[in-house]
């Protein structure tokens, strides 16, 4: 299973270099556009670690995986451990940006950035833990786009969309982002970080249910 | 026990990374893993380890699967028609590599493969499976020898295999060719050289043929050769 993720970082391009050069970028961008008008440009990273999921769990790392000995079941129970184990980091970052950000106004220039508002919005902590657990939501929720689709093709993945309830976690998770009427008035973020973070569970059982006949 | 284990097949699929990333990926799958024997058969074989994977040619890409295989030193090595692209010599480097590290690090190697009797010198055990059943299931040692064909006068040949297992049996004229199981032994050969024979064993490729053809003859021969 620690092979499994060892394996996955043999290439660390893609877990560290391009995530911060996207994150980089996004802000340039954001900051040379007056600070305030493009808010969203850290959703981009929560994008990256679903794609990520599909990419790992759904790509050509199975095959050669198996080759080198893992069995399903430990790639991809390596494969969860390496994307929740980024999540923890990149849930820090986030945090740490974020602290920044406000301690300096908006970096000396009225900035938001890594403030969203309701969702990530509160102490340091309660970022680390809201991202950490968005990130790691969206990444098992990947791995499994990419597990059906390897196991039964474009028509599996059209059941598998058309069985999820509209109100799926990739939904809500954009509607509470943008800010647009959150899941439930009531609901404060740290419980929406509950919610997330049971339906992860239940999301890494289908995932590990999905995987075991995955034909390579 | 996965974890002892390494596949090498034909149609690998990797990731799109580097030769090196694939070997630094294996190197820490397998405690045993040989960095030096994976560097000097990938100069064998003339792959670079910083080409992309998707850049090497089918043959570069089996001499990848192979020293992976060979490199990892895992208790239980399967190597799936391991060589497609790779031409006669590179072929023979694989089986002499092969050997070579078999008798210095004692291990269990599954081989596939349709070259037979190109790798006929490498096997302890054969098993051959057409269709998916298994036809001939024997000690390599206990196979050589194992089969013969006599052929000469129709009449000698009948004379001299009278009573012997017959597997098969050709006419043509006053001329017949019979293949025989069992052990042919010094007095055999004697005889048949007085009555004008000829005996030639049937290499491990002609029995896989024949076994493959007639299953009954094939189940005869493996118990006589587990006998």
């Amino acid at each position: 299973m620690i092979n499994v993720a060892r394996y996955h970082l043999v290439q660390p391009v893609l877990f560290v270099t391009l995530p911060l050069a996207i994150l980089a970028f996004l802000f340039a961008v954001n900051a040379a556009r007056g600070g305030d008008t493009w808010r969203d440009g850290l959703a981009v990273i929560f994008l990256y670690f679903f794609i990520m999921g599909v990419q790992r769990a759904g790509g050509r790392w199975l095959p050669f995986g198996l080759a080198l000995g893992a069995t399903r079941r430990s790639f991809y129970a390596g494969t969860a451990l390496l994307g929740v184990s980024m999540s923890l980091v990149y849930g820090l970052v986030i945090a740490g940006l974020q602290a920044i950000e406000r301690a300096t106004g908006g970096w000396g220039l009225s900035i938001t950035f890594f403030r969203v508002p309701y969702l990530l919005n509160g102490p340091w902590y309660a970022t680390w833990l809201t991202s950490f657990v968005g990130l790691s939501a969206l990444f098992v929720y990947g791995m499994w786009y990419g597990i059906v689709n390897r196991r039964w093709g474009m028509l599996g993945l059209l059941a598998f969309v058309a069985v999820q309830v509209p109100a799926g976690i990739a939904v809500a998770f954009a509607r509470t982002w943008s800010g647009v009427g959150g899941p439930h008035p009531s609901l404060s973020v740290l419980g929406l970080t509950g919610v997330l973070a049971a339906l992860t569970v239940v999301i890494l059982a289908g995932g590990h249910a999905t995987i075991r006949r995955a034909t390579v | 026990m996965l974890r002892r284990l390494v596949l090498v097949r034909e149609d690998q699929v990797y990731p799109d990374f580097k030769v090196c990333h694939a070997l630094r990926a294996a190197s820490f799958c397998y405690p045993n893993w040989d960095a030096g024997l994976a560097s000097s058969l990938l100069k064998d074989y003339r792959v670079r380890a910083g080409k992309a994977i998707k850049g090497l040619s089918r043959g570069q890409r089996s001499a990848l699967g192979i020293t992976i295989g060979l490199a990892a030193r895992a208790e239980v090595t399967l190597f799936d028609e391991p060589y497609a692209g790779l031409d006669a010599v590179a072929r023979q480097v694989f089986y002499d590599r092969l050997l070579a590290d078999f008798a210095a690090f004692p291990r269990t190697v599954l081989l596939s493969t349709h070259l037979i009797d190109e790798a006929a010198a490498l096997f302890e055990n054969v098993v051959v499976i057409d269709r998916g059943r298994v036809v001939l299931d024997a000690a390599a040692d206990g196979l050589r020898g194992m089969v013969t064909t006599v052929s000469g006068p129709v009449l000698a040949v009948d004379s001299f295999t009278a009573g012997r297992p017959v597997w098969e049996r050709r006419g043509l004229g006053s001329q017949a060719s019979v293949v025989i199981v069992g052990q042919v032994s010094g007095d055999d050969r004697e005889r048949a050289r007085s009555l004008g024979l000829d005996l030639t064993p049937l290499s491990l490729q002609q029995l896989v043929v024949r076994a493959s053809g007639r299953s009954a003859g094939a189940d005869s021969l493996t118990e006589r050769t587990w006998a």
